[in-house]
């Protein structure tokens, strides 16, 4: 069997005691659902003398409206997101884009906190020590090469989270805790383009929730997902849409794809040619077209993960209709 | 190595062993329970589900000290639980299974049962849509997985007639 | 000498069948719904240790230097094994021995064994292979197939007599197919591409060996072949056989990828030996994928020529098969890419001209349809087009050139039943093929095909007389009759069927037949499970040596009654005296009247092959007493804006003589649908620019889940073989081969494109779509 590399494991019941524990060794991680850390700590990719476990730590669960708008605790499992009744109602996107991660028990173990803070992937990386090892590693782990550009110097694994797309549609707001206290990010800025460590919080940032804002709350949203199965697989490609219509006019929308590089990108110049035109319209027709091959001129989709990148590159505009016409139904 | 304290299919269990094992390797080299699989290593095959509280989870992605508190149920304990419920032998699902051809090489049939299980409990009635989604975790490489639909529904349907599982 | 008598098709009793067609129970599954069962990697020995493998991440260099002597300091490591102390060769072909256990001078691909640890767990023991230093003379890698065949140096085997990279090469030509193309009415010609695909049984492969004081070794190993992996052992330890027990536990799927020797067995033998102490190796899912034995890729150009009412005239193909780093199954696999083509359909005139190559790539072996399921692709998609040039019905046309049943095929293979063209109808009818071929809208359509396969091949391996299954009978006088059988039952159901024959035979209840399978100790020698030889051969033994028991049952009761044999009859596990109601005997009770009368109980039955096969070299290979007919029609549904091919239903008929359990019959039909199915789009064995496996995790290599599996349909069409066990042929293969090519017509039906280079990807559908609008713009 593919054998862990050895660690300890700490059990915290708090923040407080969780954001302690993972200063107390070098190295540490967190550990929610384990997975996608543990098929990393599999693959050596990882080699944590320590991991603190985030099952106990009651504050971080929980699904409820606030002042601000839905708080999701961040160790909520994304079976419960996908069916909870308040987040199918006012954040639809979000709900369809758990539905969507992978199979059933995956769902019922991974969290929604630990897929936004996925680590990037990558078809040289993903991979066990001995295969990585065979061709010289790589730059994001224990090599200084790039298989996927040659002569490439920056790493380009992919975000492959389907909510964090779902999430930027939604402007959700992040809330991480860590020794100092606590602090808000907007998910739009937590990540910076770099696929070794895409997130500008450090593995030391204990997500504690996502707080959706009320006002973007019960509107359309939907999320389109290419993978060549349709469970288990990571996206090939994910498109995510919100949209909110008054009296048959879209007065918001906005898009968001991930899969492409090393962070989710939402597609605001796209999704602001909507604005403003009448559902079914030829002036939103026009503007669909428009926003499709915008978005297709804005997506650079590259051999990182598993799949034809020409292709995906291909499906962008298919996508990002597909996803824009599915808030419509 | 750390003591763990797991409950599994109703019994309170203290195992000594190197905290990096996974609940997967608890129970197959630790403790004899050798009915669940491991195929893939790593949670792409869905051979090693068990149930945690009656959700069906991949035990080689499980650190056994993250479960404690709740009760674990592999495949040895779906007979048990069903002869203390006062049946006998196997359990309807186990036995429809069976009837149905479902099992080949039958590797993948412990967590696959697993997984049919936890859906009839939640869903007494499911149709062929929900069946196909609840295992859509679970790879099968004999049957082409329709004398499993088959079983399943056989077993929705038995269960329903004698109200138990 | 062994028995050769012909069972025949018929009930025993000649009153109809009372096990034999029904919905009988596995004599193994509830074992296995409630994880009782016991596969390899369950077992666990007092005071084993744990072993793993140093693997070349060189996909092709020499071998410098090994040392081990940091790895042999290691705390808790007790035995470090290399290559030089195991220098005989072997291979499951004993023409083509090419394999070290551990490589010796060189490595072949990436993922090739170099050394192996034993130690107190598999931690140290992956510890331990790490501090293994190995120097290696890097060669040049040999990628492709292409390059092998005009690559003669470096030779990926250079103890050979000719220095290539040629595996094998076979031509053979029957009749004169140059002379069809003048006087055809048509000629079609194509290249066509099956990629490289694999097994990927759920269960890893795992071995456990414990070699005891008194020298003597016994193996547990998740194997198809117990009796190969048996020889091969005694052939390297250089071990008496009679000092070797092979088992085969339960095994979770092997569809070909376990019936090689493989390493570990060899490992842990040794491994045990040389510490004292049972060994255990399981390998990882990474680690099968090195070992492989796949689905050969298979680049081939076929020639058809046809009369314009659609009668075939002649078929000439030229193959190029990658075989990778060694030989395994190839000599065979290279035969059987042209020998298996020659039905369901008569052809006139043939040719074939195939060749193997070695490359530097995990070794392709026998996959599901072993050798055949390419060709078989290649030609039903070249026979749909010929089809559809000359408008005829694709059903039609394969109707027309319907090879018949009791006949010889133009490369002299024997035809015994043939259900066909009752496939066809059967196919034809329930898919509702009239209303829907070329009738659909545009992005839906339906497509048919054809196939033949072997049952069992009357070319043993190994040169010899025995026979090819043996079955020894042990009756009890607790009532239970046990069943010692070589047969290795991997999933398909092997035991459960040779419960059900000799009940049948026998008269008696499945429930009180015990089924001890595939331990060479115990059980008499059957070659193993490949080649879809069981059921036809093992089940033949198993009637043989119950029927030789019934009659000395009937022999001993007609004496006790003193009445004639005629008379004595048993049912269902009770003797009747046909002219005495009153008098019966149970079981248990018959066997003890037989038992005082022939004392202790026994009996042993056994088949072979009759002499078949075509009077040339490799005329025997491919040759079967009796050959499976398949058909497919499957319906697919194109979305033309992403290229995806949702393949919606597939109907499946499949002639497998007389079902002994349709329950088991479907599974078989249905697992093999599925396992077709899956190669058309999803599956793919890729290598990448390093010749390294793109992705061996079942994460990347992807087999269908139930949100990707087409809804199936099978029907049963028996034929009624006047030599298979109560007339059954083969169904755990012949029913793959043909889902493939139908999805293929199916996609030109629905959407006009005919893709000839496997997999399917939704990229290749969409330039195939866009050219297609081109030439129809052009136009």
């Amino acid at each position: 069997m593919l054998r862990m590399p050895k660690f300890k494991v700490l059990n915290p019941a708090t923040v407080a005691e969780a954001v302690d524990a993972i200063q107390q060794v070098e190295g540490s991680r967190f550990i929610a659902g384990g997975t996608d850390i543990n098929p990393n700590l599999k693959h050596r990719l990882l080699e944590p003398e320590c991991l603190v476990a985030l099952n106990g730590v009651e504050e971080i669960f929980g699904i409820s409206q606030t002042e601000f708008g839905l708080r999701i605790g961040a160790m909520e499992s994304l079976t419960n997101v996908e069916t909870n009744t308040l987040i199918q109602q006012l954040a639809p996107g979000l709900a369809s884009a758990s539905r969507q991660v992978s199979g059933p028990q995956l769902r019922n173990m991974g969290t929604i906190g630990g897929n936004v803070m996925l680590d990037t992937r990558c078809k040289w990386y993903n991979q066990t020590y001995f295969w990585r090892k065979s061709l010289g590693f790589c730059l994001k782990k224990d090599g200084d090469v790039c298989h996927v550009i040659k002569g490439g110097s920056k790493c380009v694994a992919a975000a492959s989270n389907d909510t964090a797309a779902a999430l930027s549609t939604l402007q959700a707001e992040l809330e991480f805790a860590n020794a100092q206290g606590s602090t808000r990010i907007a998910i739009d800025k937590l990540w910076q383009a770099d696929g070794i460590w895409n997130k500008k919080v450090g593995p030391h940032d204990l997500l504690v929730a996502i707080h959706l804002p009320a006002a973007l709350l019960n509107q359309k949203g939907s999320y389109k997902k290419l993978r060549d199965r349709n469970s288990i697989d990571f996206p090939l490609l994910g498109i995510a849409a919100r949209l909110k219509i008054s009296d048959n006019i879209v007065d918001d929308c906005a898009l968001c794809v991930v899969a492409l590089q090393a962070r989710p990108w939402p597609l605001d110049k796209a999704s602001a040619l909507l604005i403003g035109t009448t559902v079914g319209s030829d002036a939103f027709n026009e503007a669909l077209k428009a926003c499709c091959a915008i978005a297709a001129k804005q997506c650079r989709p590259m051999p990182n993960i598993p799949g034809d990148h020409a292709y995906r590159h291909a499906m962008v505009p298919v996508f990002i209709r597909r996803a824009i016409l599915s808030c419509l139904d | 190595m750390r003591v763990f304290h797991l409950k599994i299919n109703g019994d309170t269990v203290d195992v000594a062993a190197p905290e990096h094992y996974t609940l997967l390797e608890i129970l197959r080299y630790e403790l004899g329970l050798t009915g669940s699989k491991q195929g893939c290593d790593k949670g792409d095959c869905g051979s090693c589900t068990v149930q945690v509280d009656g959700v069906p989870m991949l035990s080689c992605l499980v650190l056994p000290s993250t479960v404690e508190s709740k009760a674990i149920t592999t495949i040895e304990g779906l007979a048990v639980q069903h002869r203390s419920d006062g049946g006998e032998g196997a359990s309807l699902l186990q036995n429809a299974f069976d009837a149905a051809g479902a099992l080949q090489c039958g590797f993948c049939q412990p967590g696959m049962i697993m997984s049919a299980q936890a859906l009839l409990e939640s869903n007494a009635t499911p149709n062929r849509d929900d069946i196909k989604q609840a295992l859509a975790g679970n790879l099968c490489r004999c049957t082409g997985y329709t004398q499993i639909y088959t079983a399943v529904e056989s077993a929705a349907k038995d269960g329903g007639e004698n109200g138990c599982s | 000498m062994a028995a050769r008598d012909k069972h025949g098709p018929d009930a025993p009793w000649g009153d109809g069948f009372k096990v034999i067609g029904k919905p009988n129970r596995k004599v193994d599954a509830l074992a296995k719904a409630t994880g009782e069962a016991i596969y390899t990697d369950d077992i666990s020995l007092p005071n084993m240790l744990h072993s793993k493998t140093l693997r070349s991440p060189h996909a092709h260099a020499k071998i410098l230097s090994i040392d081990t002597s940091k790895a042999e300091a290691l705390e808790g490591v007790y035995a470090v094994l290399v290559g030089s102390e195991l220098p005989i060769k072997y291979g499951v072909i004993p023409w083509t021995p090419d394999e070290n256990v551990l490589a010796t001078d060189k490595v072949r691909f990436i993922g090739d064994e170099v050394a192996a640890v034993a130690a107190i767990d598999e931690d140290t023991a992956i510890e331990a292979c790490e501090l293994i230093e190995v120097e290696y003379e890097l060669l040049e890698t040999i990628v492709t197939a292409e390059q092998a065949l005009v690559t003669p140096e470096p030779p990926i085997h250079d103890d050979r007599k000719k220095r290539n990279n040629i595996s094998k090469h076979v031509e053979l030509e029957f009749g004169d197919v140059d002379a069809q193309v003048d006087d055809a009415d048509l000629v079609v010609e194509n290249d066509y591409y099956f990629h490289s695909t694999t097994h990927t049984a759920i269960e890893p492969h795992c071995a456990v060996a414990t070699f005891g004081n008194d020298g003597r070794l016994t193996l547990w190993s998740s194997t198809q072949i117990t009796h190969y992996v048996h020889r091969a052992l005694s052939r390297v330890l250089e071990m008496d056989p009679a000092k070797i027990r092979v088992i085969q536990p339960n095994v979770g799927g092997g569809f070909g990828g376990k019936s090689d020797p493989f390493a570990l067995e060899f490992i842990t033998a040794m491994l045990s030996k040389k510490s004292g102490r049972p060994v255990k190796m399981l390998w990882t899912r990474e680690e099968v994928f090195y070992a492989h034995r796949g689905r050969h890729s298979m680049q081939m150009h076929y020639r058809t020529t046809a009369k314009s009412d659609g009668t075939i005239t002649s078929v000439d193909a030229k193959l190029l098969i990658d075989g990778g780093a060694y030989s395994s199954f190839g000599l065979v696999t290279t035969y059987y890419s042209g020998q298996l083509l020659t039905g369901p359909y008569a052809f006139p005139n043939y040719r074939f001209d195939s060749t193997r190559v070695f490359t530097n790539r995990p070794p392709c072996g026998p996959k599901r349809g072993h050798g055949s399921v390419q060709p078989r692709f290649a030609f039903e998609v070249q026979l749909d087009e010929v089809a559809t040039k000359l408008d005829i019905d694709p059903i039609e046309i394969r109707r027309k050139n319907f090879l018949g049943e009791n006949t010889t095929t133009i490369n002299g293979q024997r035809i015994t039943s043939n259900g066909f063209l009752e496939c066809l109808d059967a196919v034809e009818e329930a898919s509702d093929w009239k209303s829907k071929h070329r009738k659909m809208r545009y992005g839906t359509g339906i497509g048919v095909a054809g196939s033949m396969y072997i049952s069992g091949t009357n070319y043993p391996v190994y040169p010899n007389k025995m026979p090819q299954a043996g079955v020894q009978l042990k009756v009890d006088r607790s009532g239970l009759v046990t069943v010692f059988t070589g047969g290795n039952d991997i999933g398909q159901g092997s035991n459960s069927m040779v419960a059900y024959c000799v009940a049948e035979e026998m008269g008696i209840n499945p429930d009180s037949i015990k089924v001890v399978a595939a331990d060479t100790d115990l059980c008499p020698v059957d070659l193993g499970a490949y080649s879809s030889r069981v059921t036809f051969m093992v089940g033949n033994a198993a009637i043989d040596a119950a029927r030789k028991m019934r009659n000395k049952i009937v022999e001993a009761v007609a004496e006790h009654w003193k009445v004639e044999k005629e008379s004595v009859r048993i049912i269902d596990g009770t003797v009747y005296n046909l002219d005495n109601d009153e008098e019966t005997l149970s079981q248990r009770e018959a066997f003890h009247v037989t038992e005082e009368k022939f004392d202790t109980l026994g009996s042993t039955g056994s088949y072979n092959t009759p002499t078949l096969g075509g009077d040339y070299r490799g005329g025997t290979i491919g040759s079967s007493p009796a050959y499976s007919f398949t058909s497919h029609v499957a319906e697919v549904d194109i979305d033309t804006e992403t290229g995806e091919i949702e393949v919606k239903k597939i109907w499946v008929a499949h002639d497998c003589g007389r079902a002994l359990n349709p329950i088991l019959v479907k599974g078989q039909i249905e697992g093999s649908t599925y396992m077709g199915a899956a190669e058309v789009s999803l599956e793919n064995y890729e290598m990448n620019r390093f010749s390294l496996h793109a992705g061996p995790s079942l994460l990347d290599y992807r087999i269908p889940t139930t949100l990707d599996t087409a809804e199936i349909e099978a029907l049963i069409v028996e034929s009624i073989d006047p030599e298979g066990p109560y007339g059954a042929k083969e169904a755990g293969e012949g029913p793959l081969h043909s889902a493939i090519p139908a999805v293929a017509n199916a996609i030109y039906d629905a959407v006009g494109i005919r893709l000839r280079e496997l997999p399917f990807t939704p990229a290749k559908v969409l330039a195939a779509l866009k050219e297609k609008d081109e030439v129809t713009a052009d136009a």
